[in-house]
C-alpha cells in the first residue's frame, strides 16, 4: 500500500484518511499530506468558535458511552489562567476493541494534532496520553511522534508563534481494564491504585490532582482535525441525526476478513459483515456482540436488521459501545462465551464497590460450579437476579459491564445456557461414575 | 470538622420519607438524617473521614434528583428536596447490597468479638435476605493477623469499607494500611506494623469484626457491658470517653464524640487508663508495710499509729476540682504543709492530633485551687516542702492514678525518706514504688467519682461515677483532718 504522501483521502474517511500512506507516522510525511495545517488555521480562530464547531458536529464520545463531546467540553472551566488538564484515554481494553491501537500505530500525529487543537480550544497547557500498558510498541511510536512535534514547534512553548504552551506526555498503564474508566484512569495517572472515583464531582470540574480535567477517547480527539478542517455540516452529512459522522469498528470473530474499518454511523450491520468482512466464516451466523464484551448479545435475526448507530443498537437492548463487533457462528457455545466474559469481569473488578466486587465473583463462581458438575436449572434465574442487582448500584459501569452481557445472554439464549449448565454437570457426573 | 464549616450556613427544611427535617444547607445528606435520629444503613461513611461511597448501603431516591437510587453519603442537603429511603427500588438495592456484603463473609458470629455491635448483624435484622441465595465456595483470606499496636486483623470478615485505610491516610498520615488485590480477592493488609499512637481507633471504626482489639477480645460479650460517659485522665487534653464495665470489672475505653475537644478519636494511651480500676492490686482497705509485706490493717489502728505528728500532704495534679476544694476546706494545718506534685512532661507539647505533653489531667484546676487556698503549687514550693521534712512528720502522698515515668516518681520518693512515717493515698498497691511506704490508704479511682477537671483549653471536663470496685468511700478530704 505504498502511495504518495499527497494522496490523503478525505472523501471517504475522516479518521483513516491518512492510513493508506506508507510511513505516515513520520512527521514530514504526515505534514506533506496536509497534516497540522488545520491546527495552524485553528490558532486564528477563537477557542469558542472551535468549541461551537465541535458541538455542532454532533461528535459523540467514541470510548463507549457516546456522550456528546461538545457538551462535555461545555462543562469545562472557561478560565484560561486556571490549571487544567487534557487527558487522552488510550487505555483500550474492552475485549474485542482494537481501533485506537490502529489509529495510534499508523497515524499518531493525527491524535497529537487533535489534542493540540483541543488544548487550544479548552485553554489547557498540559496533556497526557494514558495508553494501555500492553501497547508498548504503540507507546513508543507516540513518544517518537511527540518528540518530532516538539522539534517542529507544535508542542512546548509559543506553539507556531502563538502565546500558547502545550506539553504532552505519554503515560503507560499497568494492565488494568478498569483504568479505561475515566476516573479510574485519573487515579492511576495520579500514582494511586486504579480505582474509579466517586461522582459528582465529575473530572471536568475536579479531576487529575483535583484540577479540572477533560478526558476524551483517542478516536474522539482524532476526529477533531477533520471536523475543524471541513466543518461541522460536512461531518454531519455522514451518519444519522443522533449519531453523526463516521466511526471505526473493530471486527473480530468468525468473519473472513476481520480488522478495523471506518464507515459512516447508521450502516447496516449486515453490510459490515457481508461486504466489508467477506461474510461469516466456518458456519452460519449465530449471534453478534455489537459493542465490545460488555454489550448484550444480538441474535442472528436481530443482527441482520440492526444498523450501527447509537439509537438503533440501544433500541435493540444492546449498545454501540466502543464499536467492537464480535461475530459468532453456529459452532460457538454461548455458555462458553458467557463463561469467559464473566471470568474476565471477575478478574478486572477493582473491588471497591460491594455489588461489583462480590457480584462479579459470584456470577463467575456459578459458572465454575457448573463446570465442576454441580450446575442446576435454577442457576439461570440466579444469574439473572444477581446481574440485575449489580446494575446501576456502583461508582462506575464495570458492574453493568458484567451484568448486561449476562442478562442479554439469558434473554437471547436461555435454552442453550440451560443445556450448557446442566449438560456440563451430567458430563461431569457421568465421568465420576 | 464539617459542622464547623457549615456552622454559619442557614438551616433548611426538607423531606425524608414522610418526615420534615431540618439541617444546614450543604450538609452531608446522610449525616443530616443521622443527626435527626433517622436510621440509615451505612458502613463506609464516617463523619470523621472523607467520603468513599463504596459500601452502597445508604441508598436513597430524591426528587428533584437522579433517576435511580444513589448513595446519600455523596449528596448534600438542599431546600425543598424530597428524599425517600423506603421506595421498593431503594429497599431492593439495600437488601441485595447486604446480600453481596455477606457473599464472602464467614458468618462466624458465635466466635466473633464484634457480635452485638456489628453492622452486618444490625442491618441483617432489617434488610437481610433470610434465605441466602449463595451456595458457592467462599473466598478465603488471611485470618488472625497481629498487625501491631494490639490490633488483630481478620481479612475474611472485612467488607472493604476502607474506613481503616482512610484513617491511617487522613487522620494519622502514617499510611500503614492498604488494600492489595482486586475484586473479591482484595484484602486489607499492612506494609509495616501499625506504628501510630491512635491505632485503637481502627478497631472502633471497623463496622464489622475484621479489626478487633487484642486487649478486649474474648474477655466479655458486649451485651453484658454498660457504658459510663466520662473523661480520660491520661493527659491534659481531657478526651470524652465511654468506659465499658459491668459487675465483674472494667473492660475497655472507647472515644465519645466531642466536637470541642477530641472529635471522634482518642489515643492509645487513653485506652489503658481503666486497668487499675478493677484490676489486680486494686486497693480496697488500709494496708500496713511489715518488712515489705503489706498486711491489711483497720483504719482506726492506722490512725492511732499516725497520731501526734504533723501531717503533711503532697497532692497529685489529676484530682478533681471538687477534690481540691473539699480537701482545702477540711485541712486545718499549716499552709506550707501541702504541696503539689506534677507528673513530668513527656513527648511533644502537642502531637498534632490529640496527645499533649502535660500528663496531669487537671494542672489548671489544681493550681487554681491551691492559689485560692493561699497554698504554693509551684515546683519550688514542692522543693521547699521536701527540704523542710523531718522525722516528726507524717507524709501523705497522693499517688497519681496513671504514672508514665516511674523513675521520676521514684526520685520523689527518695526525697520524702526524711519523714518519720510515709503514707500513700492510692487506688492500687500494684506498684513497685509503693514498697517505700509504711501505710497504703485507699482512694476512689477516677471512674468512681463525680467531678470536674480543667483541661488545656480551660474547659470543664466532667468525670462521672460508674460502678465502685473499691470497698472504701474515703476521698482525700477525709484524710485532710482525719486524726482530729
Amino acid at each position: 500500500m505504498t502511495q504518495d504522501a499527497s494522496s490523503a483521502n478525505y472523501k471517504d474517511y475522516t479518521l483513516l484518511s491518512y492510513h493508506h500512506i506508507s510511513d505516515v507516522h513520520k512527521l514530514d510525511i504526515f505534514s506533506k499530506a496536509g497534516g497540522y495545517e488545520t491546527m495552524k488555521k485553528c490558532f486564528a480562530m477563537g477557542p469558542e468558535t472551535i468549541k461551537e464547531e465541535v458541538k455542532g458536529s454532533g461528535l459523540r464520545g467514541r470510548g463507549g458511552a457516546g456522550f456528546p463531546t461538545g457538551v462535555k467540553w461545555g462543562f469545562f472551566s472557561k478560565d484560561r489562567t486556571q490549571k487544567k488538564y487534557l487527558v487522552c484515554n488510550a487505555d483500550e481494553s474492552e475485549p474485542g476493541t482494537f481501533k485506537d491501537r490502529y489509529l495510534v500505530e499508523k497515524c499518531p500525529h493525527l491524535l497529537i494534532e487533535g489534542m493540540i487543537i483541543s488544548a487550544w480550544a479548552l485553554g489547557v497547557d498540559k496533556g497526557y496520553i494514558y495508553i494501555r500498558g500492553e501497547f508498548y510498541h504503540q507507546a513508543k511510536i507516540l513518544e517518537e511522534a511527540i518528540q518530532e512535534a516538539y522539534s517542529a514547534g507544535y508542542l512546548g512553548h509559543n506553539i507556531c508563534g502563538q502565546d500558547f504552551k502545550f506539553d504532552l506526555y505519554v503515560h503507560r498503564g499497568a494492565g488494568a481494564y478498569i483504568c479505561g474508566e475515566e476516573t479510574g484512569l485519573l487515579s492511576s495517572l495520579e500514582g494511586k491504585k486504579g480505582q474509579p472515583k466517586l461522582k459528582p464531582p465529575f473530572p471536568a470540574i475536579k479531576g487529575y490532582r483535583g484540577y479540572p480535567t477533560m478526558i476524551n477517547n483517542v478516536e474522539s480527539l482524532a476526529a477533531i482535525p477533520w471536523i475543524m478542517r471541513f466543518g461541522a455540516p460536512a461531518y454531519k452529512k455522514w451518519g444519522t441525526e443522533k449519531s453523526a459522522g463516521t466511526k471505526l469498528f473493530s471486527i473480530s470473530g468468525d468473519v473472513k476478513k476481520p480488522g478495523v474499518i471506518e464507515v459512516p454511523l447508521g450502516i447496516p450491520l449486515r453490510e459490515i459483515i457481508e461486504d466489508y468482512c467477506g461474510g461469516v466464516k466456518g458456519g452460519n451466523l449465530k449471534a453478534v456482540i455489537p459493542g465490545g464484551s460488555s454489550a448484550p448479545i444480538l441474535t442472528a435475526a436481530e443482527s441482520m436488521l440492526a444498523t450501527m448507530d447509537y439509537e438503533d443498537i440501544a433500541a435493540r437492548g444492546s449498545m454501540l459501545g466502543s464499536g467492537a463487533i464480535i461475530v459468532l457462528n453456529d459452532t460457538r457455545s454461548m455458555g462458553e462465551v458467557l463463561k469467559w466474559t464473566l471470568e474476565f469481569y471477575h478478574h478486572e473488578s477493582c473491588g471497591q464497590c460491594t455489588p461489583c466486587r462480590e457480584g462479579t465473583g459470584w456470577l463467575d463462581k456459578i459458572f465454575k460450579r457448573a463446570e465442576n458438575g454441580h450446575g442446576q436449572a435454577s442457576d439461570i434465574d440466579l444469574l439473572d437476579k444477581v446481574a440485575a442487582n449489580m446494575r446501576g448500584r456502583t461508582i462506575c459501569a464495570l458492574a453493568d459491564a458484567a451484568a448486561m452481557p449476562t442478562q442479554g445472554m439469558i434473554k437471547a439464549f436461555r435454552g442453550e445456557l440451560l443445556t450448557f449448565i446442566e449438560g456440563q454437570g451430567q458430563e461431569e457426573r457421568g465421568r465420576k461414575r | 470538622m464539617s459542622s464547623e464549616i457549615i456552622a454559619d450556613k442557614k438551616l433548611v427544611k426538607f423531606k425524608w420519607n414522610d418526615q420534615v427535617i431540618e439541617a444546614p444547607e450543604g450538609e452531608n445528606l446522610l449525616q443530616a438524617a443521622l443527626d435527626n435520629g433517622i436510621e440509615v444503613a451505612h458502613y463506609c461513611y464516617h463523619k470523621g473521614l472523607p467520603i468513599a461511597g463504596v459500601c452502597r448501603m445508604c441508598m436513597v431516591e430524591q426528587t428533584p434528583g437522579p433517576p435511580r437510587p444513589f448513595p446519600s453519603c455523596n449528596a448534600i442537603v438542599a431546600p425543598e428536596i424530597a428524599v425517600r429511603s423506603d421506595t421498593p427500588a431503594v429497599l431492593e438495592a439495600v437488601e441485595w447490597t447486604l446480600q453481596f456484603h455477606l457473599v464472602n463473609h464467614p458468618l462466624d458470629c458465635p466466635v466473633c468479638d464484634q457480635a452485638g455491635e456489628c453492622g452486618l448483624q444490625d442491618y441483617y435484622m432489617q434488610h437481610g435476605q433470610y434465605n441466602s441465595a449463595m451456595e458457592d465456595q467462599k473466598v478465603h483470606k488471611k485470618k488472625v493477623q497481629d498487625i501491631g499496636r494490639g490490633v488483630m486483623l481478620d481479612a475474611e470478615r472485612c467488607i472493604l469499607c476502607t474506613r481503616c485505610t482512610r484513617f491511617t491516610e487522613y487522620v494519622t498520615g502514617t499510611y500503614e494500611l492498604g488494600i492489595v488485590g482486586r475484586g473479591d480477592h482484595a484484602e486489607i493488609t499492612v506494609h509495616k506494623e501499625l506504628e501510630n499512637d491512635y491505632a485503637g481507633n481502627l478497631v472502633d471504626i471497623c463496622p464489622v469484626g475484621a479489626l478487633t482489639s487484642k486487649d478486649f477480645r474474648f474477655k466479655q460479650r458486649v451485651w453484658f457491658l454498660e457504658d459510663v460517659a466520662t473523661t480520660c485522665i491520661g493527659c491534659e487534653t481531657g478526651c470524652a470517653v465511654n468506659i465499658s464495665q459491668n459487675e465483674v470489672g472494667v473492660y475497655r475505653v472507647l472515644p465519645k464524640y466531642d466536637h470541642e475537644v477530641n472529635g471522634h478519636w482518642i489515643c492509645d494511651d487513653g485506652r489503658s487508663i481503666y486497668k487499675h480500676v478493677s484490676g489486680a492490686g486494686r486497693l480496697i482497705g488500709p494496708l500496713e508495710n511489715k518488712s515489705n509485706l503489706f498486711i491489711p490493717i483497720t483504719e482506726s489502728a492506722t490512725a492511732n499509729s499516725l497520731r501526734g505528728n504533723s501531717q503533711k500532704f503532697i497532692l497529685s495534679a489529676s484530682l478533681t476540682n471538687e477534690d481540691y476544694a473539699n480537701f482545702f476546706s477540711a485541712f486545718k494545718g499549716e499552709k506550707d504543709h501541702v504541696a503539689l506534685y506534677r507528673l513530668p512532661s513527656m513527648g511533644k507539647e502537642f502531637d498534632g492530633i490529640l496527645k499533649r505533653s502535660d500528663k496531669n489531667a487537671n494542672t489548671r484546676g489544681a493550681r487554681e485551687a491551691f492559689a485560692k487556698a493561699g497554698m504554693d503549687h509551684s515546683e519550688t514550693g514542692l522543693q521547699d516542702f521536701l527540704d523542710n521534712l523531718n522525722a516528726q512528720d507524717v507524709i501523705y502522698l497522693v499517688v497519681p492514678e496513671i504514672i508514665y515515668d516511674e523513675d521520676h516518681f521514684m526520685t520523689l520518693l527518695k526525697k520524702i525518706n526524711k519523714a518519720g512515717k510515709k503514707v500513700a493515698l492510692t487506688t492500687t498497691d500494684n506498684l513497685q514504688a509503693l514498697d517505700a511506704f509504711d501505710y497504703l490508704l485507699p482512694l476512689p479511682t477516677f471512674l468512681e467519682k463525680d467531678g470536674h477537671l480543667k483541661n488545656f483549653q480551660n474547659r470543664d471536663r466532667k468525670l462521672s461515677a460508674g460502678r465502685s470496685y473499691g470497698a472504701s468511700n474515703r476521698d482525700i478530704a477525709f484524710y485532710a483532718n482525719w486524726l482530729n
